[in-house]
């Protein structure tokens, strides 16, 4: 099978299937719910996986293309996760402070204008002091 | 239950409330009384340092796997020395056949807070073996530690400790990983001035901003994918590779701990196992290197994060000095595949750097520096 041809039939339905569940077993298992991935892994995707097998007619090209999927979805549910694991704290928070205020999502993380001077002098006790103070602002 | 802790005011403000501070914090014990104990509390292992107030000395320095075993029913007289009914660290791990095996923490914060107590009744044996000294501790905490998380560690060290301060982990590694004889010579690039640590544990991987201040919540950025989520991926792409492999998560562990590398596939990676007692040869060259090379992607966002909100009177520095500590600094190739993403996404002349081989010691010995660093009313006092 050509390289173009196998590419192609990666977007065939039956195929598509067995990303969109593997997707959801690759979250689970970063969400540490191993149990429940297994689960899938065992009904929902060993099905979806023998569907796909069947319609591409089993065989060596049939396995490349299920390791192509598996390899791309697991790599686009990676990226997925670390974006979102960024992403969201900085939405949350800016939601927070500027209710309403769309346009704020837009602009890029706040870089502070000018580095703190630093005071050679402040020893360990002066950051515990501002750690002590932080805790007490929440 | 009420709070584990009787925080002193700080600061100025503190001073007339110290006076008449309950009788039992006033009666400062005599010198030579008080051990001061830096505790890094990790997911997998712990790091525990003691030395006593107003010296450099250490007297204890200790890594104790995170582990506590409670010997099972039944066990034969003799089987366990000393007929112990628990038993920690890798004296628990020696007889994993015999004992109820229970990790304290998970993802960097007590799971279990029965034994997380037991845990750390075994830690102050450790410190001081006659129980009769008093015992404060600096202990690290992930970055962004909920309060319930600090919570716990408190209740956990109530009765065992006399007081504790309770320290980000990434900030502690900063302090720890400061050689304080250089400090003030010319061409010492100081860690605490202007440093990003990224401290890659077994449950948690940390990234911090230290700018010779203490580090803001936006400053530090903590992640829930660290060694164990490494030791997960592998785990599933064995039994996925190699069906009924029989092979235990301790041992994928250690296969991990052995041979773990980020960047290019380095096949054949061939990794000799006992497996059903016949010895097998298996090839894990992709398998290690995809599930580690999800950690460079977990991670990299955060840190450019982080570098995106320095100043840029600053970042220029900072980008000289990216340091990485905890078990994860031993993955091979870590530095130098964070370093060149950055060089590829156009970061000026990053260098991405290992903190060394005390990468296990380092928080403790942050913590250690903090506890002899702190004033009496920065402690919290943990009432008995």
């Amino acid at each position: 099978m050509t390289v173009l041809a196998e590419a192609l039939r990666r977007f065939e339905p039956p195929w598509i299937e067995v990303g969109r569940v593997f997707r959801r077993i690759c979250f689970l298992r970063f969400e540490g719910l191993a149990g429940e991935a297994q689960s899938i892994e065992e009904n929902e995707f060993a099905e979806a996986t023998a569907r796909a097998l069947g319609a591409s007619g089993s065989g060596p090209e049939a396995e490349s293309i299920l390791r192509t999927v598996l390899t791309e979805e697991r790599e686009r549910v990676s990226q997925a996760i670390a974006f979102a694991e960024v992403l969201v704290p900085l939405l949350a928070k800016r939601l927070a402070g500027l209710p309403g205020d769309a346009a704020a999502l837009a602009e890029p993380a706040p870089r502070r204008e000018k580095a703190r001077a630093f005071d050679p002098d402040r020893g360990i006790a002066d950051f515990i002091d501002d750690m002590l103070a932080q805790e007490r602002t929440g | 239950m009420t709070t584990a802790t009787a925080e002193k005011p700080s600061s100025a403000a503190a001073q007339p409330a110290a006076v008449s501070f309950p009788p039992q914090a006033k009666a400062a014990p005599t010198k030579g009384t008080v051990l001061l104990v830096g505790l890094d509390l990790g997911t997998n292992k712990s790091c525990i340092l003691a030395g006593p107030p107003g010296s450099t000395d250490i007297t204890v320095s200790k890594v104790v796997p995170s582990v506590v075993g409670y010997v099972k029913d039944g066990i034969v007289d003799g089987i366990i020395t000393g007929n112990a009914r628990i038993l920690y660290g890798e004296d628990a791990l020696r007889q994993m056949l015999h004992v109820e095996l229970v990790a304290p923490l998970a993802e960097g914060v007590i799971s279990h807070p029965e034994s997380a107590r037991d845990f750390m009744q075994h830690i102050r044996l450790l410190a001081d073996p006659t129980g009769r000294t008093e015992i404060r501790a600096v202990v690290g905490v992930p970055a962004n530690a909920g309060e319930q998380a600090r919570e716990n560690i408190r209740r956990s060290a109530q009765g065992i400790f006399s007081r504790i301060l309770l320290i980000p982990e990434p900030f502690l590694a900063a302090l720890g990983f400061r050689d304080d004889s250089r400090v003030k010579q010319s061409g010492y690039v100081d860690p605490v001035v202007n440093s990003l640590f990224i401290d890659i544990g077994g449950g948690t991987s940390d990234l911090c901003l230290v700018q010779g201040y203490f580090p803001t919540r936006d400053d530090q950025i903590s992640i829930p994918f660290a060694g164990d989520a490494i030791d997960e991926l592998l785990f599933d792409e064995l039994n996925r590779t190699y069906p009924n492999n029989g092979l235990s998560r301790i041992t994928v562990r250690e296969i991990k701990e052995a041979n773990a590398y980020v960047g290019p596939s380095r096949k054949p990676l061939d990794i000799k196992v006992v497996i059903g007692g016949k010895s097998r040869t298996l090839e894990l060259g992709d398998s290690v290197g995809n599930a580690c090379n999800t950690l460079i992607d977990r991670i990299y966002p955060a840190l450019t994060t982080l570098i995106a909100s320095a100043s840029s009177d600053s970042v220029v520095t900072l980008l000289q000095n990216i340091i990485i500590t905890g078990g994860g600094s031993q993955i091979r190739g870590i530095d130098t595949v964070l370093q060149k993403r950055l060089t590829d996404d156009g970061y000026e002349n990053p260098k991405v750097r290992l903190a060394g081989q005390d990468f296990q010691r380092y928080v403790a010995i942050g913590a250690l520096k903090a506890a002899r660093a702190a004033r009496e009313n920065q402690w919290q006092v943990l009432l008995a």
